[in-house]
């Protein structure tokens, strides 16, 4: 019966019957990828599989097949047991044995090669969240087919849906039933199928055409290259409908020569369909004719324009004409012809057998059905994923991908393909369809998903595309061909730091002239990246252009090492780190401190955006350069001696508060030779430093060793100096100052009973608990906030004896701002987290006695992409508090600027220069969070030395900060450090940790230190 | 014109309500309305593409901006050619352009002629709002070593013209577009040096580029378009007739280039390599320019006054002395009308003698006799324009695509709209290899195959009984004469499959419109008449004739052969076809000139040579031709002109038998004097003078009418028209054409009356003879036949590069790269077997002589059969064909001799 062709619908089904009887008389499968997991050595796993079942005896009932892909690609290869519907990823030939012995022998998971989520296996296929957060349906037989075997697709149902439209069905009401399913091209413009195969039938003429386009060419899409490979009978089957449906005896796949599997795959199958009469002359005994060719595109991206796909399949160049015509009236050799993408085509048998009104119950309004996307970038899960139409960018980057990796955060998604556009962070929860993508300045295009974090520079990623555009050019028309190089040479220029402000008008210009005046497909929407990121990003062209500043740290010309250029201090971080290395800690710490005079601090405080950017990041985890400055500052004991300014100094400057920004520009002005004077109203030196971080996180001794540093260098430092009046500091002989009074006072809740006694902002209660006044905390604390101050006031109070401690925090743990590691200890330490709950009052009689929470839940997201927190009606409750710490941001005060007409008021802050921090055309200068709201210490610390250099070069200097030097031998590393994983920090135990106020975490030993260190790839030296 | 019933469509155009025909372009019918929109990539000989993005206009209800090349018209349709919209859209379109383009216009050869130049002033684009990035201009490209075009890829706005004219237009195929996005570029296929590709340098690409990227190497440098002159003529090659411009730089006195322009007629601005390039002759420092008499056995330099006196002596020695048969005249198919009309004038009345010819006899004589015969008229019977819409061509013994370039492109183009091809030929021709049916049959074997295919058609009952019935004459006698010839052993005879005939015989019966071209492989035969009267046969067998489209048509081989014949340069006719026996037209001519006619029943330029052995022939005054080289067995020629007293030529250059003559006259070529010819398609058209002639050379009709008037007949006329309207008033079907009326366009005869809009197809419902007459053909073989010692059949013919002797075509440098020396085509069996290789020396030879040729081993000719071209002086293949001629007219047999082929 296998190989007999099938003259009849019943025949089709008697033969199905007869297949999946054999086929359950062998009852476990083995189904392994073999086509995109194929170069990470599935077919070896396969063959090696094959032979040690024999070894086994278990050849008999154990089936291995070589199946298309299973979607999950980050885990490549993938093997899927069958019936257990277990999924194993990264599986290697070492491993078989195990699954032989565990899985098809007991019928139990191999832990160890399954998904894992908190440590647990995951080795059901659906219960992986990658799989439960989709819907798969034109997918559903991928990976679980032999593509080179017609049997394996025709038990599974496989033209089922050709026999009824062949045989059942008019081709008019196959028309409708595709055109009543709302079934909208794959391909990427989204027109009705049914529409479109509608006109083609009208069409005049006897000669009809349907061809498959499978020129996929989207950098990053590759659905229909999987379909092709995994399931090619459904796409055939497709074909055999729609060319029922239009009248079509030939029809064509045109698929890229680059695809060689899946050109085999559906070459075989063309020949299998024949065989069982799917295919030629009278097709099912139907007295249908339809046949079908295969034709291989040379890789021209431009092909995939139906018209200039027409060209190629006629032999001439690929290039585009005007529509209309439209193909459907006038297409291959001038004959009607309906040209459907891969996935349409492939939809189509579902559409026709479970009927119309099954499709369009899944989507949206406009958009209806599954819609597969490959997912990519900078996203954990890459793969193919099928989701219902109006799935949210979120959905399918977080819930299925899994999220953004490396602690990064998600930008931007690059939807369509270089044709498309980039998608921000604030569109992540817009319902994907056809046309919301397109109002979100992106198209559908064919799927493509490319997910972007903060290390992505948008400008980069509109030249990356442009170019692709560019070459991919046919050069048939004007607008697209210069316009797309105009546009490239432009981008070319601002990601070199040679931009100007014109530019991103020229930009726009062209962009619309090439959009407007294009020919086809590819020259119209070549101008979506550039207007697109221009459109959402537009900051990021301007601080290339304005600041000559990357904000991914990408732009190689630019930054040069992203490392250095991520520090707002540009500390050479490759530098001190081989120096570490060399066991040369001293020369290290004097490295750091030629750009940041607080080593000591940074090695414990700092955010280490360093690290975020770490190149080594993008292949396991980042080098721990946080934890070896600090190594490097606890091995030097001494403070040491900066490089004194051996002159007269000439020029005083005032500097308004001793925190980090304004020591550091204090530092750096007495390092150029400027006699530096700075005022603190306080009686302690450090500002934030102090106030807001504990002794526990920043010992006091170690904060005082790198103020003494600051000193040394020449710098005046006098405590309990309020200054009200700028004026004053200039009328005494002042010749600039720099105002770094810090953002120092809490924001409120604005909720009754604020006033209450036992409510305080976090600032009182740090600087309480800090300056030694509050040694004791009784009864239960409620903290509202979730940053690093709130955390900070929770351990705090822990510390101090509370009975308990609860941080409400209306958002979820991912969204909390606060050092991950930070949320975590404080957990450990016993205090509880009580997300998406905000206190609506504050209750007590006088005092504080409860708080009135309501639930909250996340909506939509904010321009951040954070999701906005609602509360959610009747969800009321009451927690009992003694305290309540309110730590939901600060501010600064902006009283200086009364009485002094140079410095202006900007909402909340203080206006200044971006680049100088100059305010206007005044001697004033103003820095750190008082500009940019609360923010990090090394970014104060950056603002300091910014200044510093602005105020020097204002007075007439030269704004040289110490030069920097290369001590440490230039060597790249060889791969051998790959092995190296990144180094732990001695971990104290939950008992040590709750302890007092000593310092919670232990540095580097000096062999892990190296270790660490000689992680560093020095991509500084490519 | 077939009048189509054609829908009106009613739209508006910036304001302008405007009325079109359905299936024209928004472009098309804004052009006709005189609303200007700009565009460098629309031509109307080519399928728009849309690629130039200037024609964009707005069409309201529809979003963006449309092509208005690509979008037809449509009722009620609201177009804005020249908005804001359109206008930025332009303007930055051409921006763009410009950024991309070499603004090199100090030193173009285009400044002032170029579209994007234009247009950047009309819009006032600049060049210098984005940087520049023209590709640089100093690479070699595929064509930096072809002497004939030059291509600056920095100037090119990649418009596809000439690529898309090269495909569409020529079909040649050669020039295609590499590299993508900025890098795109013409070339060849495979980036071949582009006279070594399939280019056949036609040079359509070079008038039809819009800037200056592409252009004439020979005329850089020589004149921008501001500093040439355009006059436009006809093309003195074949005789297509193709309009002309000469494109001259009068302060050089010079013929720079050669354009044409879409729309006129009948070539639509399209050209082949002789038209557009072999103009270099004009200039050639070869031309005479002093008149020579021979003095002594030398030849000296002389004055005009003596050696029109010498020649004049020396003619009116011969015919006092000799009578009529002592003296002829030969006119030339090169000269104009006027000057033929003279010639036969002067051979008349102050020869008095009717030996009077011209090559007519070595090509087509056979043509004017076999249709004059059946039809009453032998000419061409349709026109040019007609072939597009011809759905089934039937080509026996032409190869338009080489020796009438530009009616081969009428063909390719009803090729590209379907029409079905049969072609009956011994070589593989570029038609042949694209026939529906080629018909390779052996030389010389016509009359079997065409009778055969009548009786097939016949037996099958396909022909047009009506037709027979209504317009026919004696077709009884032809039907029992066909009735037993039998297919198979045409089939065999011919050496070709009888499938082949059958089918090509159905195939033509069933083709309505079906029309016949034929050319030299027809006549050139000692049966050349009986094959012209056997096709006349057919098309009357099957009612194709008589209709638009579709009758038997002769495409004449040169510039003004018809002319000659009209003109009366013809021993038996009088100027338009007016017997010379008929005592009615001899009183009116001798009422005209003024004196008798003379008697004698003259002969034809192959008589003229048998006389002159014979030492009957004493004196012969020669114009314009070179029977030396262009008859048969050259050899046999030298040796009986030898024999004759006195010589005269007039020519151009020292030809071959002008080294024989006794006086030698320098004349003016074609671009250097007025004066009409008429086309194949019997069209009168004006030739006008664009440069001075060097030297003392003077025009053919001033000194036909110096010499006259020494010998006794006065002749004077202030200009050629004068001479025209004489002619007109002689002959009555050209007596509506008039200088005047011809100024535009041509006019096509008969053209009896001033308001006549002359005639574009003949015998429409009466044939000129009345009824058609059915002649009984029987099959002869050629004259001579392949044997043992000369075991091949050698054909000549015609290349497109070059034209007959070569004298003309020679001079030019794109000419000789392309096509630098004789050669001898033979098939591979033979080849391998003779152990002949490509490009080998080869030696050929027949009973009359020898010649050495470069070996082209190809499977284009049949096995056991040789062709070559016989243009080349250095290896003249005249010297081996067979001096046998046609029964009637004395047409020789080129087309097949014996012949023998060796490795040299």
């Amino acid at each position: 019966m296998d190989g007999s062709p099938t003259r009849s619908p019943q025949e089709l089904a008697v033969l199905r019957e007869h297949l999946a009887s054999v086929q359950a008389g062998r009852g476990v499968r083995v189904e392994i990828c073999s086509t995109g997991c194929r170069a990470m050595g599935a077919q070896t796993l396969s063959k090696e599989f094959s032979e040690k079942l024999t070894t086994a005896g278990l050849d008999g009932e154990v089936e291995v097949v070589e199946t298309g892909c299973h979607g999950q690609c980050a885990r490549a290869p993938l093997v899927r047991i069958e019936p257990h519907d277990f999924l194993y990823g990264q599986m290697e030939p070492g491993d078989i044995d195990d699954v032989i012995e565990t899985t098809l022998r007991k019928g139990l998971p191999v832990d160890r090669l399954c998904e894992a989520r908190d440590g647990k296996a995951i080795p059901i296929i659906g219960d992986i969240p990658f799989y439960k957060a989709q819907t798969r349906e034109i997918f559903r037989d991928c990976g679980r087919v032999d593509p080179r075997r017609i049997e394996d697709a025709i038990v599974r149902g496989t033209y089922e849906a050709a026999a009824e439209a062949l045989t059942a069905m008019t081709p008019e009401q196959v028309i409708d039933e595709v055109t009543g399913s709302g079934l909208r091209g794959r391909g990427g413009a989204g027109f009705s199928a049914g529409v479109k195969w509608g006109l083609c039938r009208q069409a005049p003429g006897n000669e009809k055409y349907v061809i498959c386009n499978a020129d996929e060419g989207d950098p990053g899409a590759f659905m229909d290259r999987a379909l092709l490979e995994g399931v090619p009978h459904q796409v055939l089957e497709g074909m055999i409908i729609a060319a029922y449906a239009i009248g079509a005896s030939q029809g064509f796949v045109y698929v890229r020569a680059e695809y060689p599997i899946a050109v085999e795959h559906i070459t075989l199958a063309i020949e299998q369909a024949r065989g069982y009469r799917l295919l030629g002359t009278d097709v099912l005994g139907s007295g249908f004719d339809f046949d079908i060719e295969v034709r291989m595109g040379a890789g021209a991206f431009v092909c995939g324009e139906e018209t200039a796909l027409i060209a190629s399949l006629e032999g001439r160049r690929g290039m585009p004409r005007p529509r209309p015509p439209f193909p459907a009236r006038s297409g291959y050799l001038g004959k009607p012809t309906t040209i459907n993408n891969v996935e349409t085509l492939a939809t189509v048998p579902s559409v026709v057998l479970r009927g119309k009104e099954w499709f369009s119950a899944i989507g949206t309004e406009g958009s209806k059905g599954t819609k597969a996307f490959a997912l990519a970038g900078k996203v954990k899960n890459t793969g193919l994923v099928e989701v219902p139409m109006g799935a949210t960018v979120r959905e399918i980057v977080f819930d299925v991908g899994g999220g953004i990796p490396r602690g990064r955060h998600f930008k931007a998604a690059q939807m369509g393909g270089p044709s498309g556009g980039c998608v921000p962070a604030r569109y992540l929860d817009l319902p994907i369809d056809y046309d919301s993508v397109k109002e979100a300045g992106a198209i559908m295009g064919s799927g493509g998903l490319v997910v972007m974090d903060d290390s992505n520079c948008m400008v980069e990623i509109a030249r990356f595309f442009t170019e692709f555009v560019m070459d991919e050019s046919c050069g048939k028309c004007a607008p697209c061909r210069i316009g797309t190089r105009h546009m490239f040479d432009i981008l070319t220029r601002i990601t070199e730091g040679e931009g100007e402000l014109e530019d991103i008008d020229r930009l726009e210009k062209l962009g619309k002239s090439v959009k407007e005046g294009s020919l086809c497909g590819l020259g119209q929407t070549a101008a979506n990246p550039v207007l697109s990121t221009l459109r959402h990003f537009r900051d990021e062209y301007v601080a290339h252009i304005v600041e000559r500043r990357c904000a991914a740290n990408s732009c190689k010309k630019m930054v040069g090492t992203s490392c250095v250029a991520a520090c707002p201090a540009h500390v050479n971080v490759p530098e001190y780190l081989s120096l570490i290395k060399e066991g040369r800690p001293a020369e290290a710490l004097e490295t750091i401190r030629r750009r940041n005079p607080f080593p000591s601090v940074c090695g414990r405080a700092c955010d280490h955006p360093c690290e975020t950017f770490c190149r080594r990041a993008d292949l396991d985890e980042a080098v721990a350069i946080r934890n070896l400055k600090r190594f490097a500052s606890d091995q030097v004991q001494e403070v040491g001696t900066p490089p004194v300014w051996q002159g007269p100094r000439e020029g005083r400057i005032a500097v308004i508060g001793a925190g980090p920004s304004g020591l550091t520009a204090a530092y750096f002005l007495a390092l150029m030779g400027r006699e530096v004077t700075v005022l603190e109203k306080e009686e302690t030196i450090g500002g934030a430093l102090i106030t807001g971080i504990p002794a526990f996180r920043l010992p006091r001794d170690v904060l005082a060793r790198d103020v003494e540093y600051i000193r040394r260098a020449g710098v005046t430092i006098e405590t309990g100096r309020n200054v009200d009046s700028i004026q004053e500091l200039l009328d005494a002989g002042f010749d600039s100052v720099f105002v770094a009074i810090g953002a120092q006072e809490s924001a409120e809740l604005e909720v009754p009973g604020e006033d209450l006694d036992g409510v305080e902002d976090t600032l009182a209660f740090l600087r309480r608990a800090n300056s030694g006044t509050l040694t004791e905390v009784e009864g239960s604390v409620v903290v509202v906030g979730g940053g690093n101050a709130a955390i900070d006031a929770a351990r705090t109070a822990q510390r101090l004896g509370a009975g308990s401690v609860t941080v409400l925090y209306r958002r979820s743990r991912e969204e909390m701002p606060a050092l991950d590691e930070e949320v975590e200890g404080a957990m450990v330490e016993g205090v509880q987290m009580r997300f998406l709950s905000a206190p609506v009052a504050i209750e007590g009689n006088g005092r504080v006695g409860r708080v009135r929470c309501v639930r909250m839940e996340l909506g939509d997201a904010d321009e951040k992409g954070r999701r906005r927190p609602i509360p959610i009606p009747d969800s009321e409750s009451l927690i009992d508090a003694d305290h309540v710490i309110v730590a939901i941001g600060q501010q600064p005060n902006l009283g200086l600027a009364d009485g002094y007409g140079g410095l202006e008021v900007d909402g909340r802050l203080f206006r200044a220069d971006p680049v100088t921090q100059r305010a206007g055309e005044s001697p004033v200068f103003v820095g750190g969070d008082v500009v940019t709201g609360p923010s990090t210490i090394i970014q104060a610390i950056g603002a300091g030395q910014r200044a510093a250099v602005a105020i020097d070069l204002f007075l007439g200097g030269e704004g040289q900060l110490p030069p920097e030097r290369v001590l440490a031998d230039p060597v790249i590393p060889d791969g051998s450090v790959m092995e190296i994983t990144r180094q732990p920090l001695p971990l104290l135990s939950p008992e040590q940790l709750t302890g007092a106020f000593e310092e919670i975490v232990k540095g580097y030993s000096s062999s892990t230190a190296s270790l660490e260190a000689r992680r560093c790839l020095r991509c500084d030296l490519e | 014109m077939q009048m189509e019933l054609v829908s009106l469509v009613t739209l508006t155009i910036d304001d302008r309500v405007i009325t079109a025909r359905e299936g024209m372009t928004i472009l098309e019918a804004a052009n006709e309305a005189g609303v200007r929109i700009p565009h460098l990539c629309s031509d109307p000989r080519l399928a728009p593409t849309g690629a130039c993005r200037l024609c964009v206009v707005e069409i309201e209800g529809e979003r963006g901006l449309q092509t208005s090349c690509t979008r037809q018209v449509s009722p009620g349709m609201i177009v804005y050619a020249n908005n804001e919209n359109t206008h930025a859209s332009r303007t930055a379109t051409l921006e763009m352009l410009l950024s991309e383009h070499r603004v090199a216009c100090t030193t173009c050869d285009m400044d002032g002629g170029c579209l994007l130049q234009d247009y950047a002033y009309e819009y006032q684009a600049s060049e210098t709002s984005l940087p520049n990035i023209a590709l640089p201009c100093d690479l070699t490209n595929y064509s930096s070593g072809s002497e004939a075009i030059a291509y600056d890829p920095s100037k090119c706005v990649r418009c596809q013209l000439c690529v898309r004219f090269c495909e569409e237009i020529q079909m040649a195929e050669a020039l295609t577009l590499r590299g993508r996005s900025g890098y795109v570029e013409v070339t060849t296929g495979f980036d071949v040096e582009l006279n070594e590709s399939t280019c056949e340098i036609c040079g359509g690409c070079v008038n039809i580029c819009p800037t200056g990227a592409l252009y004439d190497r020979g005329a850089m440098g020589l004149g921008r378009p501001n500093d040439l002159e355009k006059i436009r003529t006809t093309c003195a090659y074949c005789g297509v007739g193709c309009q002309i411009d000469l494109n001259v730089n009068r302060r050089l006195n010079r013929v720079v280039r050669v354009t044409s322009e879409p729309g006129c007629v009948p070539n639509d601005g399209n050209l082949c390599v002789k038209g557009k390039y072999a103009f270099d002759f004009i200039h050639s420092p070869e031309r005479l320019t002093k008149p020579l008499i021979r003095e002594n056995g030398a030849l000296r330099e002389a004055s005009w006054e003596e050696a029109i006196q010498t020649a004049a002596n020396g003619l009116v020695a011969a015919r006092d002395k000799y009578g009529p048969e002592g003296i002829a005249f030969l006119s030339s198919a090169r000269c104009t009308n006027e000057e033929n009309y003279l010639m036969q004038k002067m051979a008349r009345m102050a020869g008095k003698t009717n030996n009077v010819d011209q090559c007519a006899t070595t090509c087509h004589a056979p043509t004017v006799a076999g249709l004059a015969s059946a039809f009453g008229s032998g000419a061409m019977t349709n026109s040019i324009s007609e072939i597009k819409n011809v759905q089934t061509m039937f080509l026996i013994g032409a190869n338009p695509t080489e020796a009438h370039p530009v009616v081969g492109l009428e063909m390719k183009k009803a090729l590209r709209i379907g029409a079905r091809l049969i072609v009956c030929d011994p070589r593989e021709t570029w038609m042949a290899s694209r026939a529906d049916i080629h018909i390779k049959h052996k030389p010389g074997t016509d009359n079997s195959l065409i009778n055969a295919m009548m009786s097939h058609i016949i037996a099958k009952g396909l022909y047009d009984e009506a037709f027979v019935e209504a317009r026919g004459e004696n077709f009884e006698d032809f039907k029992a004469n066909i009735a037993d010839w039998s297919v198979e052993q045409a089939a065999e005879t011919c050496s070709v499959d009888a499938d082949l005939i059958r089918r090509a015989a159905e195939m033509y019966a069933a083709g309505s419109p079906s029309a016949i071209f034929y050319t030299l492989g027809i006549t050139e035969h000692t049966c050349g008449t009986e094959n012209v009267q056997n096709l006349a046969n057919l098309a009357m067998l099957c009612g194709q004739i008589g209709k638009e489209s579709s009758g038997v048509n002769p495409i004449r081989g040169q510039n003004n052969v018809q002319g000659a014949c009209d003109m009366g340069a013809m021993a038996f006719a009088l100027p338009g076809y007016q017997k010379v026996v008929d005592p009615a037209v001899r009183e009116k001519f001798e009422g005209l000139w003024g004196g008798p006619l003379p008697v004698n029943k003259g002969g034809t330029v192959t008589d003229f040579v048998e006389k002159a052995g014979e030492g009957v022939l004493k004196a012969f005054y020669c114009v314009g031709e070179d029977p030396v080289r262009s008859e048969p067995n050259s050899t046999r020629v030298i040796a009986n002109l030898e024999k004759v007293d006195f010589i005269v030529c007039q020519d151009i250059f020292m030809s071959e038998t002008a080294k024989l003559a006794d006086v030698i006259l320098p004349a003016a070529c074609f671009a250097e004097k007025d004066g009409t010819f008429v086309n194949t398609e019997r069209r009168v058209q004006r030739v006008r003078k664009a440069v001075e002639p060097p030297g003392e050379a003077r025009a053919d009709w001033q000194i036909m009418c110096d010499i006259s008037t020494a010998m006794g007949y006065p002749m004077s006329y202030e200009h050629p028209s004068m001479i025209w309207d004489e002619t007109a008033a002689a002959a009555p079907m050209l007596a509506g054409i008039s200088y005047e009326r011809i100024e535009e366009q041509g006019l096509q005869w008969p053209c009896p009356t001033a308001d006549h809009p002359g005639t574009p197809f003949l015998h429409k419902e009466v044939f000129t003879r009345g009824k058609g007459l059915f002649h009984e053909i029987d099959f002869r073989p050629p004259a001579e036949e392949p044997d043992e010692e000369y075991p091949m059949i050698l054909s000549t013919g015609r290349t497109l590069y070059n034209y007959n002797v070569g004298n003309m075509t020679r001079k030019t440098v794109a000419v000789e790269q392309k096509q630098p020396e004789n050669f001898v085509e033979i098939h591979e069996e033979d080849a391998v077997r003779l152990g002949i290789l490509d490009g080998d020396k080869v030696r050929v030879a027949t009973r009359r002589g020898e010649v050495t040729a470069c070996a082209h081993v190809a499977g284009k000719v049949r096995p056991g059969a040789l062709w070559m071209p016989f243009h080349y002086g250095e290896s003249s293949t005249n010297l081996l064909t067979n001096d046998a001629f046609d029964n009637i007219t004395r047409t020789a047999e080129y087309k097949v001799c014996a012949a023998r082929i060796e490795r040299l």
